[in-house]
């Protein structure tokens, strides 16, 4: 689990642009890896992780060419992949896309949701956006009276 | 049937209503029994938390979200309303939009906060504009209770912002608490508007952006002390909390303000004598028992239920002195035509209004900071009023500090686009969403409607809930009008867009899904504001009311209906100040009339 954890973390980085402490940070890390494990037939999220730990070393951008085309280009690991972004961003669940079903299986699990209360709450979209969760982590009294902060990595 | 102590007062409804006559009655040492169909879970802390936990796992993030009906007290939802497949029963031609929750607390849970004064004009639609009607009132008559609206409910603004369109204050009066910081997208788009020229008729009307009065904690005044979260112990032990004293920007005042700082009706019942105040949660009013003689009511039948999961329950009756229904202006009126009770000239549910409102959502050419601070702190108002009302309706907009969460579900849909259609990931795709979300920008264009007797709340007997109490059957009609204003206040929005240099992206079939209305080749996607208003009328004679001006229903003189079901018309005013003030009117009639 702990390999695996590393790794998803790993992928993780790559997929969303956000770094290992935002994304340890977070809380979600274990319980997103959990969720998908739930959620995927059998053995997807191993050859997802053994994907993601095959990419060359090399610079960041090399390494993005490559899950791109090996990862992201890939029909079976692919949409997965592209749902870990949703996930990481929204905090739910999407519902694979029907030829992915049909091809690699079913699950009840595998339906659009938000998968927990707190996967809500820690969702990058609202740090890309520069606010918070609608209904948490405020920015406290008048805040939104002073203009965008952004601390630009 | 059980039948209950007899009380000084019965009310049906814990919402804002009824928890200020409450207040109010008790005050002054009466009884009061408070009829409430729904569970009282929003009355403890925890039980709100339970609430606020339900809204952060929910998928739709609708209004009604955190707030999940029970079996026995059934509600319209955001999703029914869209598919027709809910609880109100619609025939049309147009959808009625608009959403409640039954709850005790109402549906104060999940308003906005918004609390403009009606204008002047507004209560003269007849004299001056020469359409619809007149109320019985003038806002002269009313000004001293929004005074004290105002203070009941905690309203925050600055008096120096609010007069315009004859709106005027007693001297040296000012709000409660100093006005909400206006957002930064306000004062951006404040700089490129204010004072921009619009031309309505023959009128030219120079518009601005303004801060809009809000109940929702802030900086208190004089010593004036904000009302924080209620919390009332499972022992009755009745209190409110620290917690929300002060509003934090949760960007979430609709659906669940998480600390209260917005108000809710549970405040109000929380600071009622509790010692004379006996609340019956789980109690579907479902008759009112009249003498047939004298036309008095001698009781209200109610069903009370253990399971809000279960159809079971028992019936009851409660009794009192006088009777108030206070439960919303769809439920007054079903209870009222449930009892067979359909008013002079049968009028009771006719004239439903709303304020059928469109968006419309741009990119602005920098940051505005979006998606934080309350879902709003300004609106335009100036076309609230003028002589162009005699030709089409008025409207006012509201200006969103939270991006397109309403028009469009981003930030979601946002990301999805860039992620499933544009396979962008890593850096670019964060950087994608970082320069975009940001520089969203909502309008809601609300639009006035007129009372129209075709309009209407009705009952069926084929269409019964599960405790076969009746569900509201609607007829619902936007008029040309209406339509007219929105085609108006859609080309004003276009022009303050243009003027600000924000590129319009407003694009129905980008949008969440919202009925369509037609006029003159025009498509406009509307929706509800909630606003659900008309259906027992306030008149100066039977011939064209329900009540009259004290709410006290012309044809029983112990029952009172109050809310927003007693405006005769609307103007552009979000309805709850206007039926609070009302409210703490008719509060002052029953305690002379029950002082007698």
């Amino acid at each position: 689990m702990n390999g695996q954890l590393e790794s998803f973390i790993g992928l993780s980085i790559l997929l969303t642009g956000f770094d290992a402490v935002r994304l340890r940070g977070s809380g979600m890390a274990e319980p997103y890896l959990k969720a998908i494990g739930a959620v995927l037939p059998p053995d997807v999220v191993g050859d997802l992780l053994s994907a993601y730990e095959q990419l060359p070393p090399g610079s960041e951008r090399e390494r993005e060419r490559v899950l791109e085309s090996e990862i992201l280009g890939d029909p079976r690991l692919g949409p997965v992949a592209r749902n870990l972004i949703v996930l990481w961003y929204c905090g739910s669940w999407t519902q694979l896309p029907p030829a992915w079903r049909a091809a690699f299986g079913e699950s009840p699990l595998d339906t659009n949701r938000v998968i927990s209360g707190a996967a809500y709450q820690a969702g990058l979209q609202w740090e890309a956006a520069g606010g918070h969760p609608p209904g948490a982590n405020p920015q406290g009294y008048g805040a939104w009276a002073s203009g965008p902060q952004r601390s630009r990595e | 049937m059980n039948r209950d102590a007899s009380y000084d007062a019965v009310i049906v409804g814990a919402g804002v209503a009824g928890a200020l006559i409450a207040k109010r009655l008790t005050g002054a040492g009466m009884r009061v029994l408070v009829l409430e169909a729904g569970p009282g879970t929003s009355r403890s802390l925890d039980g709100y938390t339970q609430h606020l936990e339900t809204f952060y796992a929910a998928t739709a993030k609708s209004p009604e979200s955190p707030w999940p009906p029970a079996v026995g007290a059934p509600q319209p939802d955001t999703t029914s309303l869209r598919n027709n497949d809910g609880y109100f029963v619609q025939r049309g031609p147009n959808l009625y939009g608009s959403s409640y929750t039954r709850l005790w607390g109402g549906s104060t849970l999940h308003w906005l906060g918004v609390s403009l004064r009606m204008l002047p004009e507004d209560f003269r639609m007849r004299s001056r504009h020469g359409v619809a009607r007149d109320w019985p009132l003038d806002y002269t008559a009313l000004a001293p209770y929004y005074e004290k609206a105002e203070r009941e409910i905690g309203v925050s603004a600055d008096v120096a912002d609010q007069h315009y369109l004859g709106l005027s204050f007693s001297e040296g009066y000012d709000y409660p608490m100093r006005r909400i910081p206006p957002s930064y997208s306000d004062r951006v788009l404040g700089a490129a508007v204010d004072g921009m020229p619009v031309t309505m008729g023959d009128e030219e009307i120079a518009i601005r952006v303004r801060s809009y009065p809000a109940a929702r904690n802030s900086i208190p005044r004089g010593d004036y002390q904000p009302v924080g979260a209620v919390d009332i112990g499972p022992e009755g032990r009745s209190g409110t909390s620290n917690l929300g004293e002060r509003c934090q920007g949760n960007t979430s005042c609709t659906p669940i303000c998480p600390v209260q700082a917005k108000y809710n009706a549970g405040k109000s019942m929380a600071q009622a004598d509790q010692r004379l105040l006996t609340v019956q949660v789980q109690a579907v009013a479902s008759k009112v028992r009249i003498d047939p003689v004298t036309g008095d009511v001698q009781g209200i039948e109610y069903k009370r239920y253990e399971d809000v999961g279960s159809p079971v329950h028992t019936t009851h009756l409660a009794t009192g002195r006088v009777y108030i229904l206070a439960a919303h202006a769809t439920e007054n009126a079903k209870l009222m035509l449930a009892s067979g009770l359909e008013g002079p000239r049968g009028q009771v549910g006719r004239t439903l209004m709303d304020h059928p409102a469109l968006y419309a959502w741009g990119m602005a050419p920098l940051d505005v900071g979006a998606y934080r601070g309350p879902q709003s702190t300004s609106g335009i108002e100036d076309l609230r009023g003028g002589a162009f009302r005699a030709r089409h309706a008025s409207f006012r907009f509201d200006i969103g500090n939270d991006g397109w969460r309403a028009t469009t579900g981003a930030p979601d849909t946002a990301v999805a686009d860039a992620v499933m259609k544009r396979n962008l990931f890593g850096p670019a795709l964060r950087a994608q969403l970082e320069t975009t979300l940001p520089r969203h920008v909502r309008l809601s264009l609300a639009v006035e409607q007129l009372p129209d007797p075709d309009n209407r709340i009705s009952i069926d007997p084929n269409y019964l809930d599960a405790f076969g109490n009746p569900r509201p059957v609607i007829d619902y009609r936007i008029d040309d009008y209406t339509l007219a204003g929105m085609a108006a206040a859609s080309d004003v929005a276009r022009a303050v867009f243009r003027r600000a240099g924000i590129t319009d992206c407003s694009d129905p079939d980008k949008g969440s899904w919202f009925p369509s209305a037609f006029y003159q080749g025009r498509e406009f996607r509307y929706h509800g504001m909630g606003h659900f208003a008309g259906t027992h009328a306030m008149g100066d004679d039977p011939s064209g009311s329900v009540v009259n001006a004290d709410q006290r229903a012309w044809e029983h003189s112990n029952l009172f209906l109050v809310g927003s079901g007693s405006f005769p018309t609307m103007g552009t005013s979000n309805p709850t100040l206007t039926l609070a003030a009302l409210a703490l009117r008719t509060a002052d009639r029953l305690v002379a009339t029950l002082a007698e």
